[in-house]
């Protein structure tokens, strides 16, 4: 079964808040954690997305769609980065999802891909 | 041509790799130069014409690529052990089936994830390649290929050996074995009723496994209960979702669309051994299959019959999810009321929490009720809660008609 595993917030906020060390750490810790998914034959996809101060929304606005800068959410609730991981259970996903939460110390949200297979 | 070269060439394969393994005692290179041999017999075969004895010429081509990779190796003692090994003479074809059925156990071996489990096994006993499972299961390529290597290395670290299991683990073994096969025709299952259209192929893949390991061991009940039931379920499979991927009740479906050569199929490997050998779980839902697909009419089916086999499989292997069924059953015999009313036990119970059917059943029985507010809640709870897009998409639809 397949979860997506999410990250929020703002790199920009990231690098003020925690500073040079952190960010080093942070990069070694996420370089692992690829590895880790990749040998155990679970990672399916992750990616980072860019700055939610970059994002434009689309609203329907007066009967069409229009764009406008800046992302829907707060920044700290914007999506930043995501795994999309294939593993045996749930406990697995959220056994994946500790390891980075105890490194970020901040929430991620853990979602199943709606990959079940209809009742018989 | 070229699916009748397929098709043998996945059933050589186990045969292949089992003899490749008796004689070198190493699964993992064994497995990886069977798959050279593969490849290569597929390349070549359609072009060049198929070898008088594709057996031996996979054979052949296997041991070649597995002295190249032992000679590459370190090991020297090992490798000229293995070499003379791979002199003795090719093996009877009895033995090429225990080996088959040997393999099976090494790769549904306990040690495993379910999901390494199913790959190896499609790898190894199924002769599909990497790619072809990888795009089955909607992984990369790199990703299963990792997986399957990483389950072979957990099967040398756990010390099994290329040989039966011991009797006294025989029986748990084999369902261990079953519940993959069925867990392969599950996830095909997923795909025949969504927009991906390829991956329907795993279910026709769990049924000939499941036909393969019956042919090895036909006194077994169970292995040809899971033949029929995968035979009567998948029987369904062409009445079961529109062109859309809207799924099709089984009391709407088209029973002209039916393949009634897989239900005669079904219904006599169950006549053959029902009443002979102890009942089991597999044959219980292949009865209870069988039972509706004999019916001319969703009318027309036999509800008591199925209550009474769901009575026995409820006293053989009690668990929620078949005491749920017996509810369905249960409200379709004596009316919607008793039904919900069993439904009731099962609130608060902890298998169930992250279960929509339970709210899908008591929707379905509500409405028949006539309570049409409660229904449509119902329905929209277990919406919510399934992880089958299909499925929400089907629930969502019912509450909107009730609206």
């Amino acid at each position: 079964m397949k979860y997506m595993i999410m990250t929020f917030g703002s790199a920009e906020e990231g690098v003020k808040a925690m500073g040079r060390d952190w960010m080093r750490e942070m990069v070694a810790f996420m370089h692992r954690l690829d590895k880790d998914l990749r040998e155990s034959g679970e990672l399916v996809d992750e990616q980072g997305l860019a700055d939610g101060s970059q994002a434009k929304t689309v609203r329907f606005e007066n009967g069409i769609p229009v764009a406008t800068d800046g992302p829907f959410a707060e920044s700290k609730e914007s999506l930043v980065g995501y795994w999309i991981v294939d593993v045996e259970n749930e406990e697995r996903a959220i056994e994946i999802a500790s390891r980075i939460v105890a490194f970020v110390k901040a929430p991620i949200e853990v979602r199943r891909v709606m990959d079940a297979p209809p009742d018989f | 041509m070229q699916s009748n070269i397929e098709d043998l060439l996945r059933e050589l394969a186990p045969q292949v790799l089992g003899a490749l393994v008796r004689r070198s005692g190493q699964f993992d290179a064994s497995e990886d130069a069977v798959q050279e041999a593969l490849l290569a017999a597929a390349r070549q075969w359609p072009n060049e014409g198929m070898p008088d004895n594709p057996r031996s010429w996979l054979l052949t081509v296997a041991s070649r690529r597995l002295t190249d990779q032992l000679r590459s190796e370190t090991a020297r003692r090992r490798r000229e052990e293995t070499a003379a090994a791979l002199e003795l003479p090719v093996q009877s074809e009895a033995s090429a089936h225990d080996d088959t059925l040997t393999l099976l156990f090494l790769c549904c071996h306990p040690s495993l994830s379910a999901p390494s489990q199913l790959a190896l096994t499609l790898r190894a006993v199924g002769g599909l390649t990497t790619a072809e499972i990888a795009r089955a299961f909607l992984v990369p390529e790199a990703t299963m290929a990792q997986r399957i290597s990483r389950a072979k290395e957990r099967i040398r670290n756990a010390g099994a050996s290329f040989a039966p299991p011991p009797s006294s683990e025989r029986h748990e073994r084999l369902r261990v074995v079953l519940h993959v096969l069925y867990l392969v025709f599950n996830e095909g299952y997923t795909a025949s009723s969504g927009p991906e259209l390829g991956r329907a192929d795993l279910t026709t893949e769990a049924i000939r496994l499941s036909r393969m390991l019956y042919q090895l061991v036909p006194e077994e009940g169970e292995a040809a209960g899971l033949l029929a039931l995968m035979l009567l379920t998948d029987a369904r499979r062409a009445a079961r979702s529109t062109a859309e991927g809207w799924i099709v009740p089984l009391e709407e479906q088209r029973r002209e669309l039916w393949n009634t050569d897989q239900i005669q199929e079904g219904v006599a490997l169950l006549t053959h051994t029902l009443g002979k050998v102890p009942v089991g779980p597999y044959q219980l839902q292949a009865a209870i299959a069988a039972v509706h697909d004999e019916a001319p009419t969703a009318q027309d089916t036999d509800w008591p019959q199925i209550l009474a086999l769901y009575e026995v499989l409820e006293r053989i292997a009690p668990s929620a999810v078949v005491t749920l069924n017996r509810a369905v059953a249960v409200a379709m015999v004596n009316g919607p009321l008793a039904g919900l009313a069993l439904l009731g036990t099962l609130d608060g119970d902890e298998r169930m929490v992250h279960n929509h059917r339970l709210e899908a059943v008591r929707a379905h029985m509500l409405e028949r009720a006539g309570e049409l507010t409660a229904a449509r809640g119902s329905y929209r709870k277990a919406a919510r809660m399934t992880a089958s897009i299909p499925e929400q998409r089907y629930l969502a639809m019912k509450a909107a008609r009730l609206s």
